[in-house]
C-alpha cells in the first residue's frame, strides 16, 4: 500500500474518530477535573468502556495476525523516570488550559479558537525538547527496548488482559448499579 | 435508538471499536502527542508521525461536520488574555511532555494500557500528579 493511499485511509479513520469523540464530549483534561472535585465518575465510565473493548481487541488482533498484538508505545527512553516527568508535564498542561490531545482537536473542530493557540503553542515545546534537550539526554540515556507488563510480572498476556478486563467489567456494573 | 444516540458511552464505544478496526486492518493505532512533531519538521520512522498527524487533523475535520450536523459548532475567537496565556503555556507544557517521552496523554488511556506497555502506566501515574498539581495550584485555587 502506498504512503498517500495509507495517508487517505488514516484521515478517513480520523474523521470517524473526531464524529465519535465530539458525540460523546471525551476529553480526558476535564474528566481529571471531574476527578479532583469529587465527580469523577462519567469519565471514568468512558475509560472502563475504552478499556473493556480496546484491551480484548489489541489483545485478539495477535491472534488475527503476527504483525499485530501487544505492542509497547512510544518508548524511545524505555520506561521509568521519563515517563513519569513527562506525565507530570503533560498533566499540568492539560489542567491548566482544559483540553488533552483528544478535546483540543474536538474543541477546534467545534469552533474554539482558544484550542488552536493551545495546538500552535505545542511547537516551542516539542521544539526545546527535540532541539534543546534531546542532544544532551540522548548522550546520557538511550534506550528503545519496548517493555510490556506481562514481561515484568511473569504472567502470560491473555491472563494479564483478563484481568484487567473483569475487573473494568465489575468496576462499570458497580458505577452503574449505584447510578440506577 | 434515540436514547442510545444520546448516551456518551455509546460513542466511547464506538471510539475504542474503531481504534481496534484500525489496527487490525492497516495495522496502525491511534496516537496523540507524537503526531503533531511534523509541526516542527519530525517526521519520525517510514513517516509515522505524519501519519498520525494526519489521522488527527481527520479528527478536527469529523468534530466540525458531527458539531455543524448537531448545530453544536460556535466559532469563539479567545478574548481573555488570561485564557490565552494559560492556553499558551498550558501547550508548552504538553509539548514538551508529549517529546520527552512519546507515548504520553490521552495515548496512555486509550492505546497504551490497553497494549500493557508499561511507561503508559508510569505516564498515566505522572498525568495525575502533575494534574493534580496544576488542580491544586491554579484551578482550585480560582474557584
Amino acid at each position: 500500500m502506498s504512503f498517500e493511499l495509507l495517508c487517505l485511509i488514516g484521515f478517513l479513520f480520523g474523521i470517524g474518530f473526531g464524529i465519535f469523540v465530539q458525540r460523546a464530549g471525551l476529553c480526558f483534561a476535564h474528566g481529571l477535573g471531574e476527578i479532583f472535585m469529587g465527580r469523577g465518575k462519567r469519565i471514568i465510565r468512558m475509560f472502563l468502556v475504552i478499556l473493556i473493548i480496546t484491551s480484548i481487541g489489541f489483545l485478539l488482533s495477535g491472534y488475527i495476525s503476527s504483525d499485530l498484538g501487544l505492542k509497547s508505545v512510544g518508548q524511545i527512553r524505555g520506561y521509568g523516570f521519563y515517563n513519569i516527568l513527562s506525565g507530570i508535564l503533560f498533566g499540568a498542561g492539560i489542567l491548566l488550559n482544559g483540553g488533552c490531545i483528544l478535546g483540543t482537536l474536538r474543541q477546534i473542530g467545534e469552533g474554539n479558537m482558544t484550542f488552536a493557540v493551545v495546538l500552535l503553542s505545542f511547537i516551542p515545546g516539542m521544539a526545546l525538547i527535540v532541539f534543546g534537550l534531546n542532544p544532551l539526554l540522548n548522550t546520557y540515556y538511550n534506550t528503545t527496548t519496548g517493555i510490556l507488563l506481562p514481561d515484568i510480572i511473569g504472567l502470560a498476556a491473555p491472563y494479564v488482559t483478563s484481568i484487567i478486563v473483569i475487573g473494568s467489567i465489575f468496576w462499570l456494573i458497580a458505577i452503574l448499579w449505584k447510578r440506577n | 435508538m434515540k436514547p442510545l444516540l444520546k448516551n456518551p458511552l455509546f460513542w466511547v464505544a464506538c471510539f475504542a471499536f474503531l481504534n481496534v478496526i484500525m489496527y487490525i486492518t492497516i495495522a496502525k493505532f491511534w496516537i496523540g502527542g507524537s503526531s503533531f512533531l511534523p509541526m516542527i519538521g519530525e517526521f519520525g520512522v517510514d513517516n509515522k508521525f505524519l501519519f498520525a498527524f494526519i489521522v488527527n487533523l481527520g479528527i478536527i475535520a469529523g468534530s466540525l461536520i458531527s458539531a455543524l450536523g448537531s448545530k453544536e459548532f460556535v466559532f469563539r475567537i479567545p478574548k481573555n488574555s488570561n485564557n490565552v496565556i494559560k492556553a499558551v503555556v498550558g501547550g508548552i507544557l504538553i509539548g514538551m511532555g508529549v517529546t520527552l517521552a512519546p507515548g504520553t496523554c490521552s495515548t496512555v488511556f486509550i492505546t497504551g494500557m490497553p497494549m500493557l506497555s508499561v511507561n503508559s502506566f508510569l505516564s498515566a501515574a505522572g498525568i495525575f500528579i502533575g494534574a493534580y498539581i496544576s488542580y491544586r495550584l491554579v484551578i482550585g485555587r480560582e474557584k
